[in-house]
């Protein structure tokens, strides 16, 4: 309906240009210029969800991913030629890559700051939506990865202290709300509701526990860790179950299930942050994610009905890998083997391919980006949920 | 294309059958005249026979109304099989076995259906056509062709029998009679093409019940026939691989047992250890090779066995059964092994691993709230016995991937078990020995991480409690474990018991008094018993009372369910039963009805995730 707003909008617009050329012109184009903005902003508001933060994670990843590759330190024989290469690359790539980052983050969150302040019945209905209310994670989920990925910004000083507390408030918040209804609420217990987008609050979670250990606060870190990982146990158990079978989520949506290896991969990223060396733990973490990639990437069949046509979901598949990338980078500067740093190669290769061909293809179908029928969009206009 | 199959059958006169029949040459029957005469005595049996026929509609035509084709089929024990609709199941029995069978009935021209009635061994041979037949079908009237096939059994041969047919071609048939039977067959085969299908793992769950699967509801029907005994690799099921796992983890108790600290009380020899190991090799060569050519001659049992819930976890065994021995391998022949042993025997796992977790995680019909079963125990410990063999070995990075991906896969698999989800339809309702492999797992991590770690550290000791706790909570339950028929499965749950005992030793090692020594005697002594105990039940099984391999009912599933109307009249001609086979050929052919479901199964088994998340997404 809102679609059919906007291309009759277009249509009115051309008939009107035609038959109002004697009156006065001026006046009446910038009237007319002012509504068909008004109305394209509508179209583009309601359209709008927080799914689309798909994107600012995806650069925030891949921001986060060239800094630490920047700081690894070049002691390493194996890993010169990359070094060499990257550091020439690093001074120019890295703030531009930051920036865009940022560009894409204030855009996504103005828009969606607009959203709630305009059509707040449709942010409430994307909250009470099974798949909706885990990508409420995402927009903090970005601004976090931004803020420890920033080349001005160092860990331990105020501002970023300030910052952090600003964006793992509400994740803190939404934790309390979501994970509390998991166990409580009569409509909404986990083994309904759980989805593969159920993670996104897991990622939140250990993204805050990694940026408070970069800024030394232990204590923060292990509490939203431990937060964290004791949902994802009971999460993992539930998914891979799959009590309710068919799992509730469209074909579409089929790219999420990418977030099964981000949690582990990021899960260990925190831990060793908090520890300060990629341990055991983190090792373990970290197999499990490859592990869950390898079974992913085998069975293209599942992703070939989401293939079909472009549409914002495809960006989830670039977070996810670019967090494996990330895990591996520091796998392999902890074991030094051969085998480690080919697969952290082949990995980072294919995060880099991934970010960057799914940019390409967002640029070439810009108009699909935001389609008539996607699926949260269309499920959350269409079932509103009563307050 | 039916005529043409008549007048094929016409003209041929042999026992070949058209494309949609099997056909049995009688000179491939052991035993038979190769005369060339035609039957001498069409008269009786093949009167009766082709009557039979002749209710038929269309396309019964039957080799033996030709002089020249002959089929012997004494009416006395007939059993008919009716072919599922796209099904073609032939049985064909090996090797002269039972005496010699035969005649390939043709199907009715609309649908392959066949049935065939084979009978008892017939005295008299026939016929086999002469080269006058204008196709030049030969018959396989080679007298040195042994193999003759019983066709009952064909359906679950290799390609359908065409294995078997290269093999016989290679002992001599004549190039040009098998071009002929390769296209006979190759038609044949296109209307066998549904057992390429999946079986869908609802067609086990509604066919079988018991704690195993493994007996027939009584509501349902097999393709092979019940009462003879089947080819002795159809009735080899993969189960038996646990003997080995029995046999080997008894091989590396003793070498813990005789190697240890805290146990050198006992003052054992290592000579047990290598007595015990050389018998497992000999068993692991023999099982295998059994196994293998179930594998490279029976091929759609082999698929079969995969597709049950149950069964499919014991894929895991052989490599589990490679990594005890490797484990096990006594001092005095061999004290360190290479590493590349190691990666070998973890491939298979991991590939079967990504296949089966894969499945769980995204199969629509045969996630883990639906199969879950204690058996896919079998599953997760592969990965704890390759890490610790790994550890063992002195491997870093390997063990702790196997032993994270193992973790992870448990804990889920614990909680469902534990949970007994009311959608679980795999879970046994009483106690049953397969119980036991709940404390596989946990033993072995136990020892896992203590080697990873390189000391029996707390880990190790809240899995090895673990372990201990579910021993004795199913220990003193022991009086529900009864009533249960022995099957070969059993040894595969000897091999916890055994883990359990290993660990303890190791924990001795850790803890030594007199409390832990006490254990470890007596958790040896139990787990030593209950393998006696099994060697005893197994070799009375196998020669006292002969059936130790029964035949395998839970393979033989029919693809459809029994359906209680019938409308196909070209199986009217079926209700000349014979004798007592009268309400089973019935039944036989009732289990056929409807062709048309079975597409529709088809299109909803291969999809069935994608059409339960069309149905749930109402915008797309």
């Amino acid at each position: 309906m809102a679609a059919q707003q906007g291309s009759r909008c277009e249509i009115e617009l051309v008939i009107e240009r035609t038959s109002t050329t004697q009156q006065n012109p001026r006046t009446n184009m910038r009237t007319i210029a002012q509504s068909s903005l008004l109305m394209s902003l509508n179209s583009l508001l309601t359209k709008f969800h927080a799914g689309y933060f798909r994107i600012s994670l995806s650069l925030g990843g891949q921001a986060l991913l060239w800094k630490t590759l920047s700081s690894v330190p070049t002691t390493d024989d194996k890993s010169n030629a990359l070094r060499r290469v990257f550091h020439a690359l690093h001074p120019t790539v890295f703030p531009i890559l930051w920036s865009l980052a940022l560009f894409i983050l204030i855009l996504l969150s103005l828009l969606y700051i607009l959203r709630c302040l305009f059509f707040f019945k449709m942010v409430k209905a994307e909250f009470l939506h099974h798949v909706g209310v885990n990508y409420l994670f995402a927009p903090w989920i970005s601004w976090l990865l931004l803020l420890e990925s920033s080349p001005f910004m160092a860990p331990k000083t105020v501002p970023y202290l300030v910052l952090w507390w600003l964006f793992a408030v509400p994740v803190v918040m939404l934790d309390v709300k979501i994970y509390g209804q998991w166990f409580t609420k009569g409509k909404r217990f986990l083994s309904t509701v759980a989805n593969p987008t159920s993670q996104m609050s897991v990622i939140g979670n250990l993204v805050g526990a990694q940026a408070a250990a970069h800024m030394g606060w232990k204590e923060s870190a292990v509490c939203l860790f431990s937060l964290g990982m004791v949902h994802y146990l009971v999460l993992f158990v539930t998914l891979y179950q799959r009590l309710s079978g068919g799992d509730r989520l469209p074909v579409l949506l089929r790219p999420v299930f990418f977030l099964f290896f981000a949690a582990p991969g990021v899960a260990s990223l925190a831990w060793e942050s908090i520890v300060g060396s990629f341990d055991i733990a983190s090792k373990m973490l970290f197999f499990l994610s490859l592990f869950l990639f390898t079974s992913l990437i085998c069975r293209p069949t599942l992703f070939r009905r989401s293939m079909r046509r472009f549409n914002v979901a495809w960006w989830a598949y670039s977070f996810p890998v670019t967090m494996l990338a990330l895990a591996s980078t520091d796998y392999a500067q902890e074991v030094k083997g051969t085998i480690s740093h080919i697969l952290m190669l082949c990995l980072l290769a294919l995060s880099f391919l991934i970010c960057l061909s799914l940019t390409l293809f967002t640029f070439l179908n810009s108009k699909m980006l935001l389609p008539d029928n996607d699926p949260i969009a269309n499920l959350v206009i269409q079932f509103p949920v009563a307050d | 294309m039916e005529t043409n199959k008549k007048i094929e059958l016409a003209e041929q006169g042999s026992p070949e059958v058209p494309s949609l029949i099997k056909y049995i040459s009688s000179n491939e029957v052991v035993g038979f005249d190769t005369g060339d005469a035609q039957l001498p005595s069409p008269s009786t049996k093949e009167s009766e026979l082709t009557s039979i026929e002749r209710q038929g509609d269309e396309a019964v035509v039957i080799n033996h109304q030709r002089k020249q084709s002959v089929s012997i089929s004494m009416p006395l024990t007939c059993e008919e099989v009716l072919p599922h609709e796209t099904n073609m199941v032939f049985f064909s029995d090996e090797a002269g076995r039972e005496g010699v069978p035969i005649s390939a009935v043709d199907a009715d021209s609309k649908s392959p259906q066949q049935s065939k009635y084979y009978s008892q061994p017939m005295p008299k041979a026939y016929v086999h056509p002469t080269d006058s037949s204008p196709h030049g079908a030969e018959i396989p009237n080679h007298p040195g062709i042994r193999a003759f096939r019983d066709k009952r059994f064909d359906s679950f041969k290799t390609w359908s029998g065409t294995l078997e047919r290269q093999i016989s071609m290679l002992r001599g048939k004549s190039p040009r009679h098998t071009r002929e039977e390769e296209n006979n067959n190759n038609n044949n085969n296109n209307n066998v093409r549904n057992t390429e299908r999946p079986v869908p793992v609802d067609r086990y769950f509604d066919a079988l019940e018991g704690p195993e699967l493994e007996t027939l509801r009584s509501s349902e029907e097999i393709l092979l026939p019940q009462d003879s005994k089947w080819p002795f690799l159809l009735r080899f099921p993969v189960s038996a691989i646990g003997i080995c796992l029995g046999v080997s983890s008894q091989a590396i108790l003793w070498k813990t047992l005789a190697s240890s600290p805290s146990t050198e009380f006992l003052h054992l020899s290592l000579r047990i250890n290598l007595v015990l190991w050389f018998i497992s090799i000999a068993l692991v060569i023999t099982i295998f090779t059994t196994y293998l050519f179930k594998i490279i001659l029976y091929f759609e049992a082999v698929r079969r066995e995969y597709y049950h819930p149950i069964r499919v976890n014991f894929f895991f065994a052989p490599w589990i059964a490679l990594l005890f021995l490797a484990l096990g391998v006594p001092p005095s022949i061999t004290k360190n092994l290479h590493h590349s042993l190691w990666y070998i025997l973890m491939t298979p796992i991991f590939c079967l691993e990504l296949k089966i977790y894969g499945q769980w995680m995204s199969g629509g019909q045969r996630r883990l709230s639906k199969v879950a079963n204690p058996s896919n125990h079998l599953s997760v410990v592969g990965n704890f016995v390759g890490a610790l063999l790994g550890a063992t070995m002195g491997l870093k990075e390997g063990p702790i991937f196997f032993f994270a991906i193992g973790l992870a896969h448990y804990t889920v698999l614990f909680v469902t078990l534990y949970q007994r989800l009311p959608t679980n339809e795999t879970l046994p309702k009483e106690l049953h020995p397969v119980f036991f492999l709940f404390v596989a797992a946990p033993s072995v991590a136990s020892m896992a991480w203590a080697k990873i770690q390189g000391s029996f550290d707390y880990g190790s000791r809240i899995a090895y409690f673990i372990a201990m706790f579910l021993y004795f909570s199913l220990a003193v339950r022991i009086n529900f474990f009864r009533g249960f028929q022995f099957s070969l499965s059993w040894w595969a749950y000897t091999f916890p018991m055994t883990g359990a005992a290993i660990a303890t030793i190791k924990y001795s090692n850790e803890i030594t008094n007199v409390f832990t020594k006490t254990m470890c005697v007596i958790l040896s002594i139990i787990s030593t018993l209950v393998v006696t105990a099994l060697v005893v039940t197994t070799m009375l099984r196998a020669f006292v009372f002969k059936d130790l391999f029964p035949n395998d009912i839970a393979i033989a599933i029919s693809d459809r369910k029994r359906k209680p109307h019938h409308h196909h009249h070209h199986r009217k001609w079926f209700h000349l039963g014979h004798g007592t086979h009268d309400t089973k050929e019935i039944e036989n052919y009732l289990k056929f009805v409807d062709s048309d479901k079975i597409d529709i199964e088809a299109s909803t088994t291969l999809h069935p995730s994608n059409s339960t998340e069309d149905s749930s997404s109402p915008s797309i």
